[in-house]
């Protein structure tokens, strides 16, 4: 079963090192990593562990030091700032532990930003946004603002945001961290719901029961993997 | 190109909400510019009424006129300039006579020592003319026709009045007005500085110019004024008018009345004149020349204005920067490119600085125009100037916020997420 699923991600003896003039820090230490199509995938490791980085270069918003990294067979570990801009833009769906929303904006205001950076037009991004409010559950609140939502109505719209491009991963960063347990598990709910429905899904967190949603574990410690099952 | 249009749109939009979100910082901002634009549309407005004025007094004088001065009458003289200004010879009545005598394209001329205004007194009985009288002058009765007033009642300067510096005056309307206001003022006395003359002629009205009365005349013989006022000779001096026979042959009456004075005052070949000659088409010149110093002195302040104005937008560009990194870090992190970020930042500082040019076009015609009011001119629109003001933003709001705008554009998604 999980040959038969495409390669989405392949990471190959990915080493991140910071240079802090007298220490060298390797956040990632040869990290070689597989993720394939609807994968759901959680990440843990306490902090420090070097799991920000991974996800970040999982995210494309940072590049590897060494190694290779591929998404899609495009070979990310190249790129420069504005082909990353767009693989983030057209194939990650990012939500973040504290929702990241922008505060001026109403919810379809921000769940249309991604496609403002897309070269759609105005009234199909209206139209996609909307659709995405509405898998959310949020279609009674598109002109409100965040500070007017609860938290799991925010990290919702957060939600619908990454769905918005239809991406090819989710990518998760504490997703639960800032909410009530009850908001939470909704949040978890949903996420499975959108494994099943294809999607591919990777959360990092700390949290066992979050970890516990997801069919593959992985855990990182001192920029190493030490368990993916 | 459809997609950049609706692209520009979009960041404009953005840039314009964010505006109306902090509609304080942005309007303190507009403020400098504001000031600065007005200021220069106000002082291109009023100097463009000037302009349609003087056009309008000269076009007044017939075009085939031409004068003959001691000195340059509008320019601005400074230093050097002014000491050989002061010079130069008066010219005399002999002077005039001879050239009188010599020129041949000239059709008409005559010799005039104005007061404009005067500051004598012009009385009837024990009535005295309130305000002061415009124009006084002295001259032969030729210059009725070359001033382009004509008499309704009464009879021009003669040469026997010449002759026997007669005390004979001719008045403008005004003064029928004010001191003849139930008679004909012909054939009876006006006081000028307590000497009676006898008015021999009423001129027709000619209504106002400039926010000027043009019949707040009087008018007396050139040989009468010498004598009875000619003790102050710093006003008694002579000025030249001269009509050649047409508008086609002024150049050659101006050359001929050229060689001619200079014969008569015997002025070596190669030395410069000692008198001014000026034909209307110079005095518009040196208008011109007057203005453009005007509009060269303007556009320093406004400049340096501009300036101060510019770093406040790049001040203000960094501080919005500044609160903004959480915003630029997820908008990127959501795939915003450099160039996106860039541009909204770019444009946010040509809009502030447009916004302000508009508002300051605005003010800044107003204001031009209550003073064109007062000069009874209709509104002018300098629009040279609404275009240059607009391109002079435009461009302050591209230099002083590049810097802001690549600033922001550098920023690690990352590290700006994180920032609170």
């Amino acid at each position: 079963m999980t040959k038969s699923r495409r390669e989405i991600i392949g990471i190959k003896s990915v080493s991140k090192i910071y240079n802090l003039g007298d220490t060298i820090v390797k956040a990632l230490d040869n990290v070689s990593l597989s993720i394939n199509e609807n994968d759901y995938i959680s990440i843990m490791g306490p902090s420090g562990s070097g799991k920000s980085t991974l996800m970040n270069i999982i995210g494309c918003l940072d590049v590897p030091t060494k190694g290779t990294y591929k998404f899609n067979n495009e070979k990310i570990s190249d790129m420069n700032d504005n082909q990353l801009a767009n693989i983030r833009n057209e194939k990650i769906g990012f939500v973040f532990q504290t929702f990241n929303l922008l505060p001026k904006l109403n919810s379809i205001q921000n769940v249309e930003v991604p496609l403002v950076y897309s070269s759609l037009g105005r009234a199909e991004r209206s139209l996609k946004a909307k659709k995405a409010l509405k898998i959310v559950g949020l279609e009674d609140r598109m002109s409100h603002k965040p500070n007017e939502l609860s938290g799991g109505q925010r990290q919702r719209v957060a939600i619908a945001r990454a769905l918005v491009n239809e991406p090819s991963i989710i990518l998760a960063d504490e997703p639960t961290g800032n909410l009530d347990s009850k908001s939470g598990t909704e949040i978890l709910n949903f996420f499975d719901s959108l494994h099943k429905a294809g999607n591919t899904l990777i959360i990092v967190t700390h949290e066992d029961s979050v970890a516990k949603r997801a069919k593959r574990r992985i855990e990182i410690f001192d920029g190493k993997i030490t368990l993916d099952e | 190109m459809n997609r950049i249009i609706n692209y520009l749109i979009d960041v404009i939009r953005g840039v314009l909400f964010y505006f109306s979100q902090t509609k304080l910082r942005t309007a303190l901002t507009l403020l400098g510019i504001t000031v600065g634009v007005s200021s220069i549309i106000a002082i291109m407005t009023v100097l463009a009424t000037f302009e349609k004025t003087t056009d309008q007094i000269v076009s007044d004088v017939r075009t085939n006129v031409f004068y003959i001065t001691r000195e340059n009458p509008i320019e601005v003289s400074f230093g050097d300039n002014n000491k050989w200004a002061r010079n130069k010879p008066k010219i005399t009545w002999n002077e005039y006579e001879q050239l009188k005598r010599s020129l041949k394209l000239i059709e008409n001329m005559s010799a005039v020592v104005s007061e404009e205004p005067s500051d004598r007194t012009f009385s009837v009985g024990k009535k005295e003319f309130k305000s002061r009288i415009q124009s006084f002058w002295a001259a032969d009765g030729d210059i009725l026709s070359l001033y382009k007033y004509d008499i309704i009642d009464g009879r021009n300067i003669q040469e026997v009045d010449i002759n026997n510096r007669s005390r004979v005056a001719i008045v403008g309307s005004d003064i029928k007005k004010e001191l003849f206001p139930f008679k004909n003022p012909v054939g009876e006395t006006i006081k000028i500085d307590n000497i009676p003359f006898e008015i021999i002629a009423l001129t027709e009205e000619k209504g106002e110019l400039a926010g000027q009365s043009m019949d707040s005349m009087v008018g007396i013989p050139i040989s009468t004024y010498l004598k009875y006022f000619g003790g102050n000779w710093r006003r008694a001096d002579l000025q030249l008018v001269l009509e050649s026979e047409s508008i086609e042959n002024i150049d050659d009456a101006t050359d001929e009345a050229i060689g001619v004075f200079r014969a008569i005052r015997k002025i070596p070949p190669g030395d410069p004149n000692n008198f001014y000659i000026a034909t209307n088409d110079q005095l518009m010149d040196t208008f011109g020349e007057f203005t453009g110093y005007l509009k060269t002195f303007v556009g320093l302040i406004t400049g340096i204005s501009l300036l101060v104005a510019g770093i406040g937008i790049a001040n203000i560009m960094l501080v919005s920067l500044n609160e903004r990194i959480k915003e630029i870090g997820i908008r990127k992190a959501l795939g915003a490119r450099r160039s996106d970020i860039f541009l909204q930042f770019l444009i946010e500082a040509i809009l502030i600085s447009l916004l302000g040019g508009i508002i300051g076009i605005f003010i800044g015609l107003s204001f031009g125009n209550v003073v064109a009011l007062f000069l009874e001119q209709s509104p002018v629109i300098p629009i040279d100037w609404v275009f240059y003001s607009l391109q002079i933003c435009a461009s302050m709001g591209i230099i002083f916020g590049l810097y802001p705008a690549i600033k922001a554009s550098k920023l690690n998604p990352i590290d700006s997420m994180r920032f609170d």
